[in-house]
């Protein structure tokens, strides 16, 4: 091919995968050498199928992702005609292909690729992302063989309706209610899914075939399958409560965790978090053409006092970017001020965040991001970020990139409190 | 959008080419911007120009109350200073914001900005009703040494003939030092606003 074509600080390669909107394409990150994915998306094809203000939303909320089993994204970097989301190579390739040299897994690596698949799935869905499109190519392994969903939060890039057509693959993974064409909840679709995978995992070959299409419906809308004989009860009983055809009597993620087959051996992947590598949450950077080179730290290493110019710079009225954001994006983002000292601030954050069973993860030495702190069904999800004002003062900076507004207004009211108090320690 | 199609006069009366001619965007742009415009313009008085309330309205999440930064910028936007806004000078105005603009228009429009009394400096005062202004947006109580202290230290990198006020030339070297400064001046999403907000096209459409 001869041309090689660069993308900020990223050389491309050759396409690792194509789909309706986006090319893959292997890339070499210039700086650092680092062996990335960038999926490459062409926004006239987005443009032209409405999609555009899904697909930004969607890779906002993708940026945000932050889970050991899940491809993570590095950077996205948009050009005038295309987006180039910049992601995690997973280098051991797709479950499919394992699973067609394998036939089938044995029963603990199934477990356990179920288990760390489960493990992204509740991540995402207790953050309101639904995948609706999990199947084996979309589950990669990594060097050391675990298990990374991708696409996660991309739906808009599976054309829903081409799901039903054979020209766009099999069915095959597709929740009943899905193919009635009902209403349906994104999470109880995952789930089945998920049952559908399983099966596969455990038993080399799909649940549901037939090479009639109408046939083939007919099992899935019926959850007509057949267990191999080697399955255990237990195996069978996890596999029945995932395909269960009837969404709203389907297993969920929660009771999932609760089963017996799946609990054996369960290392949780909640905990295990990327360290030091921080990200941003500046949602306008998706679709900033042209990638400013680095991010001003808005505070340099002074000691002390900030200068006024920016304090004043920080102001959030000064941002006319607002006239551009709907208006429920208006309150997501809080400044409180803080009557101590900036290492008092930050216990104070800890805090209150250990009060509302919130756990707290350092992204930089004045960055954090804040969230639920059981393993299971954490539901939000914010950024905190501690500013010195003065050698007695703070600004902490809080916002909310995704999931409920209860907890997260409870936060800053308590928090907010704690940092106004009067205190002895409070020095004049 | 509701207010569609009293206006589609008014969007005639506005030349859209020499306005992207004039200014950062291209005529897509101006387009999207004036979709824009309209939704601002009748929030509260559907004449086809912008008030002080209604622009504090679509800035401040509602509250529509008085603020000393987003009536200054008001003021710098309203080029005729007839106390209200035309679509000629939304879009220019606008345009300083575009991530294609040239810095130095940003850092005059700063300048401008925090020129409070348009003395033609900044001076110790401004900066220090400003750090007010802020202070109040976060509930944050400061002593007035530690305010003072905060304003001289601005003072201090900044006015570099230690005069007590900063002017223009002061202050294009300090922001040149302090980029991140402008870091409000440039609103990404003006770049391509007709492919980013495929909505503000559609009712462009609606609107023709």
């Amino acid at each position: 091919m001869g041309i090689t074509k660069n993308v900020g600080n990223y050389q491309l390669g050759r396409t690792i995968g194509e789909g309706t909107f986006a090319k893959v394409k292997l890339a070499k990150n210039i700086t650092n050498n680092q062996i990335v994915a960038v999926k490459i998306i062409d926004k006239q094809m987005v443009l032209s199928n409405n999609l555009m203000s899904q697909v930004q939303r969607e890779i906002r909320t993708m940026k945000l992702l932050n889970h050991p089993n899940i491809v993570r994204i590095h950077e996205v970097i948009g050009s005038k005609t295309k987006i180039y989301i910049v992601m995690e190579y997973a280098a051991g390739g797709q479950l499919s292909d394992k699973l067609t040299y394998m036939e089938k897994l044995s029963e603990e690596d199934a477990r356990k690729y179920f288990q760390q698949l489960v493990d992204a799935v509740d991540y995402c869905h207790s953050r309101g992302v639904y995948h609706r499109d999990l199947k084996p190519e979309n589950l990669l392994l990594d060097n050391q063989g675990n298990l990374k969903v991708s696409d996660f939060g991309l739906s808009a890039l599976q054309k829903p309706g081409s799901l039903l057509s054979t020209a766009c693959g099999s069915p095959s993974y597709v929740a009943p209610e899905v193919l009635n064409k009902k209403t349906y909840d994104g999470a109880a679709a995952d789930v089945w899914a998920c049952g559908v995978i399983l099966f596969e995992l455990c038993a080399g070959y799909l649940p549901f075939i037939d090479p009639n299409l109408m046939n083939l419906y007919t099992k899935i809308l019926r959850a007509e399958y057949e267990c191999p004989k080697w399955f255990t009860p237990s195996q069978k009983q996890l596999i029945g409560r995932l395909l269960n055809p009837r969404s709203k009597k389907r297993i969920t993620v929660a009771e999932i965790a609760e089963d017996e087959w799946f609990q054996r051996d369960y290392k949780p992947a909640a905990g295990i978090y990327f360290q030091g590598k921080s990200y941003s949450d500046d949602v306008r950077a998706v679709f900033e053409p042209e990638k400013e080179s680095s991010e001003e730290d808005i505070v340099p290493e002074t000691q002390g006092f900030i200068n006024a110019f920016q304090l004043i710079a920080m102001s959030s009225d000064l941002d006319l970017s607002t006239l551009f954001e709907e208006q429920d994006d208006k309150n997501n983002r809080i400044m409180l001020g803080s009557k101590y000292t900036i290492t008092e601030t930050i216990e104070k954050i800890e805090k209150a965040a250990s009060d509302a069973s919130l756990s707290v993860e350092w992204m930089s030495n004045s960055k954090m991001q804040i969230q639920l702190k059981s393993k299971f069904r954490s539901s939000f999800n914010l950024l905190a970020e501690v500013i010195e004002v003065a050698p007695t003062n703070c600004v902490v900076e809080v916002s909310k990139p995704a999931g409920e507004s209860g907890i997260y207004k409870e936060f800053c009211r308590s928090l907010s409190q704690m940092l106004t108090e009067k205190s002895r320690k409070h020095r004049r | 959008m509701g207010c569609s199609i009293s206006k589609k006069s008014k969007a005639n009366y506005w030349d859209f080419a020499s306005l992207a001619s004039e200014t950062m965007f291209s005529l897509d742009e101006v387009e999207a911007v004036y979709v824009l415009y309209k939704k601002v313009s009748c929030c509260i008085v559907d004449d086809g120009l912008i008030h002080k309330e209604e622009f504090r309205q679509a800035l401040l999440r509602n509250k529509g109350k008085p603020d000393l930064f987003v009536d200054r910028v008001f003021d710098l936007f309203d080029l005729k200073r007839n106390g209200v806004l035309d679509f000629g000078e939304f879009v220019q105005s606008l345009s300083i914001f575009h991530p294609k603009s040239p810095a130095a228009d940003k850092i005059l429009f700063t300048f401008n900005l925090y020129d409070l009394q348009h003395t033609g400096c900044i001076e110790r005062e401004e900066v220090k009703e400003m750090v007010l202004a802020i202070l109040k947006e976060s509930d944050l109580e400061l002593p007035d040494e530690v305010i003072e202290e905060i304003v001289e230290n601005a003072f201090n990198e900044a006015d570099s003939n230690q005069d007590g006020k900063i002017d223009l030339e002061e202050w294009k070297e300090f922001v040149g030092k302090n980029p991140s400064l402008l870091k409000n001046m440039t609103i990404p999403y003006l770049m391509d606003v007709s492919t980013v907000f495929p909505s503000f096209v559609e009712n462009k459409i609606m609107l023709i």
